[in-house]
């Protein structure tokens, strides 16, 4: 039963992986960003397709959640270009505003909004920014919840769940706003490793979905079952972009030779 | 070697401190031989002084007399609350006029029938009650405290206020009785099942309309005698100062606190003048240079009257402190909420409005609250610059014939009025703290 079932997500997956179109919809350019002295992008040049999951590791202070937090402006980058769906990053704040509802985030501590409900944390953004009467994102928002499998935990603040919850609930906000793109800076990191699985099976159904995907953690098997390319950085730098099979077995570079010693 | 617990250990009872009053006082008050003494120390300290204030407030105290002379008479120990009786009137009202003194009592109603449902737990739509007592009272309160003839603005802004307060006490008995709001029950009045939002709305709204043409209508016929602002004085003038103070002080220091965080230099810059010029000026300096020099910035022939400079003055001086507390409670929200706004695509106000203010406020009310508390103390300065507010009133009692050198009465009332005012709001912040507290870390 359970194998029938594996092979059917086998198969799904293997027409998604056929599925990831060429179309670019995250592009790097030559991208520079300092944090006052500190040169902390150097040069980055990277294409994301529309449909691809990628997986982003490598040490602390390698510049992995920069690189993504420069994707929805979070932070500014100062050389070089960002294209995110079609639109230029620039100072143009309407363009960011566009970018910022077609990309969603989810982080390392959750950001849940801890004065209110699970519920009015889901329907705030429908409600607020896509303009949604009240019964509809209240329906948007119970089926992301029944999604990642928490819909008992509506009505109550963010502060009683465990942080698993929490993080799921992190993820149902994000998509409730249904974005194009979702980005995961060190998902399961602050959580205890019991809660670390509930989440990543949050996030491989949602990878099964064909949802544009960059992730930014530590979690290899994660890395090997998902992924469509995995990046490795360090200083600032992209040292090694290949697809999973060959980066963990046969790593090219120095560098993702002893990353990989080191963590595995 | 493998430890294996094989059978639960079962609860035992606490220990007799954790549950009796005996085992407590053994526990905290007579542990050892000196804290037994102390204990008893204290408590005659303490019986000392309560008798001491026993005697000479109430056992011995005198009640009825005509003048102090006649207090004197009667006990010379105790003391003499007939001359704070007598002058009950005078403190609580000043020198308004008696026969007018119906509107003042009127006004301190409407205000307690629009703030009231703020506190009932069943009633909807808090936020906009709030909101129109804050924006609306000051109409239908001006008007009844200073009277003379309404300007055409005066009538429609004192006529909204009417409607709305009618609307607001028909929507809170509507909401304590059945959890609804009034526009939900005025549609479920015509007997359809369900009513859509806009209906229900139209509805609402067609109502207020009428109503405000009715009471328009009949507004035109009221007239208040005039009642010039140099009769305003007691407990009342220290009540509408430190009100318009309060009502003002929180809005002006949340604009001021964003102002002093924005990223836009100007705005920054002048923000953090102004902080930083009240801040630095002693409250009684501001309250002269409001009479005395602001009248000089002023055109020609543009005179505003001494009050009003006064609360002005009251205003800006709180909202500089106030911007303060409230830059410190902005300071407590983590950088992550403003990304987790920022991901679900708010913009800076409704980031603001929706998920730092809500937080920032509740970490702040201990503060707020204490600000609030300084600033009507604060206001008793105004009896300098000549204005009689309540204790300009109870320091003239030893001033009036009969009540000659009457000093330690007045002031004891004083204090224990501002005691009671000051001591109700403290316990109303913890009790909001209480309320509002969703944090649930245990």
């Amino acid at each position: 039963m359970t194998e029938t079932k594996t092979q059917e997500s086998e198969k799904t997956r293997e027409q998604l992986v056929s599925a990831v179109s060429a179309e670019v919809i995250i592009e790097f350019i030559q991208v520079n960003k300092w944090y006052g002295d500190f040169h902390v992008l150097k040069d980055i040049a990277l294409a994301v397709h529309k449909g691809e999951r990628i997986v982003v590791c490598g040490p602390s202070g390698s510049g992995k959640s920069t690189l993504i937090r420069c994707i929805n402006n979070l932070e500014e980058h100062h050389s070089g270009s960002i294209v995110v769906d079609g639109i230029t990053l620039n100072r143009n704040l309407k363009n960011i505003d566009h970018i910022r509802t077609e990309v969603g985030m989810v982080f390392q501590n959750f950001n849940l909004f801890p004065h209110l409900t699970i519920l009015e944390n889901l329907t705030l953004g429908p409600i607020w920014t896509r303009k949604l009467p009240k019964a509809d994102a209240h329906d948007l928002a119970m089926k992301y919840l029944e999604r990642v499998k928490i819909p008992e935990q509506a009505d109550k603040f963010p502060g009683q769940l465990s942080g698993g919850q929490q993080q799921r609930v992190a993820i149902a906000r994000s998509l409730c706003m249904n974005p194009k793109i979702m980005l995961f800076d060190e998902p399961t990191s602050a959580l205890d490793p019991e809660m670390i699985k509930e989440v990543l099976e949050v996030m491989i159904e949602l990878a099964d979905t064909g949802m544009t995907m960059i992730v930014v953690t530590h979690e290899m098997g994660f890395a090997q079952t998902v992924a469509d390319r995995v990046i490795l950085m360090d200083e600032g730098q992209i040292v090694e972009e290949n697809e999973p099979g060959e980066f963990f077995n046969n790593p090219q570079h120095e560098r993702t030779r002893l990353f990989l010693s080191q963590i595995l | 070697m493998a430890t294996i617990k094989t059978v639960a250990t079962p609860a035992i009872a606490p220990p007799l401190s954790e549950t009796s009053v005996l085992g407590w006082m053994r526990k905290n008050l007579f542990s050892s031989a000196f804290n037994t003494l102390l204990t008893f120390f204290t408590v005659y300290i303490i019986y000392i002084s309560v008798k001491g204030l026993w005697v000479w407030g109430i056992a011995d105290a005198v009640w009825v007399a005509e003048n102090r002379r006649e207090c004197f008479a009667i006990n010379t120990d105790g003391a003499c609350w007939a001359g704070i009786i007598a002058w009950l009137d005078n403190i609580f009202y000043g020198r308004y006029p008696r026969e007018e003194l119906w509107r003042i009592n009127l006004g301190l109603f409407f205000l307690l029938m629009w703030m009231v449902p703020l506190w009932l737990p069943r009633v909807k739509a808090k936020i906009s009650i709030g909101m129109t007592t804050v924006f609306l009272y000051p109409f239908l309160g001006g008007y009844l405290f200073a009277g003379s003839e309404k300007g055409i603005f005066m009538q429609i802004m004192l006529t909204t206020a009417i409607v709305c307060l009618l609307a607001n006490t028909i929507h809170s008995i509507i909401g304590v009785f059945s959890g609804r709001s009034l526009p939900e029950f005025l549609s479920s009045l015509s007997g359809r099942k369900k009513v859509s939002d806009t209906t229900q709305r139209n509805i609402f709204l067609g109502l207020l309309a009428l109503s405000f043409v009715v009471i328009y209508v009949w507004q035109m016929s009221w007239n208040l005698e005039r009642v010039p602002w140099t009769k305003w004085g007691g407990l009342f003038l220290t009540l509408v100062i430190a009100g318009i103070g309060i009502a003002s002080a929180l809005p002006g220091g949340i604009i001021l606190a964003l102002g002093r965080r924005s990223r836009m230099p100007v705005i920054r810059v002048l923000s953090t003048a102004f902080i930083e010029l009240f801040r630095s000026v002693p409250i009684i300096t501001v309250l002269f240079m409001a009479t005395t020099m602001f009248p000089l910035f002023m055109p020609q022939g543009f005179v505003l009257n001494k009050l009003v400079q006064v609360i002005i003055a009251v205003c800006l001086f709180n909202a500089a402190y106030m911007a303060e507390t409230v830059r410190g409670g902005l300071q407590t929200i983590p950088k992550g909420q403003f990304e987790g706004a920022h991901t679900i695509g708010l913009g800076y106000w409704q980031t603001m409005g929706l998920i730092v203010m809500p937080q920032a406020l509740k970490h702040m009310i201990p503060n707020i609250v204490g600000n609030f508390i300084s600033l009507l103390k604060d206001t008793t300065l105004v009896s300098i610059i000549g204005l009689f507010d309540v204790l300009g009133m109870l320091r003239s009692i030893s001033k009036d014939l009969p009540w000659l050198g009457l000093h330690k009465e007045p002031l004891v009332f004083g204090a224990i009025l501002f005691f009671l005012i000051c001591f109700t709001m403290s316990k109303y912040s913890r009790h909001l703290e209480a309320k509002l507290s969703t944090d649930h870390h245990n």
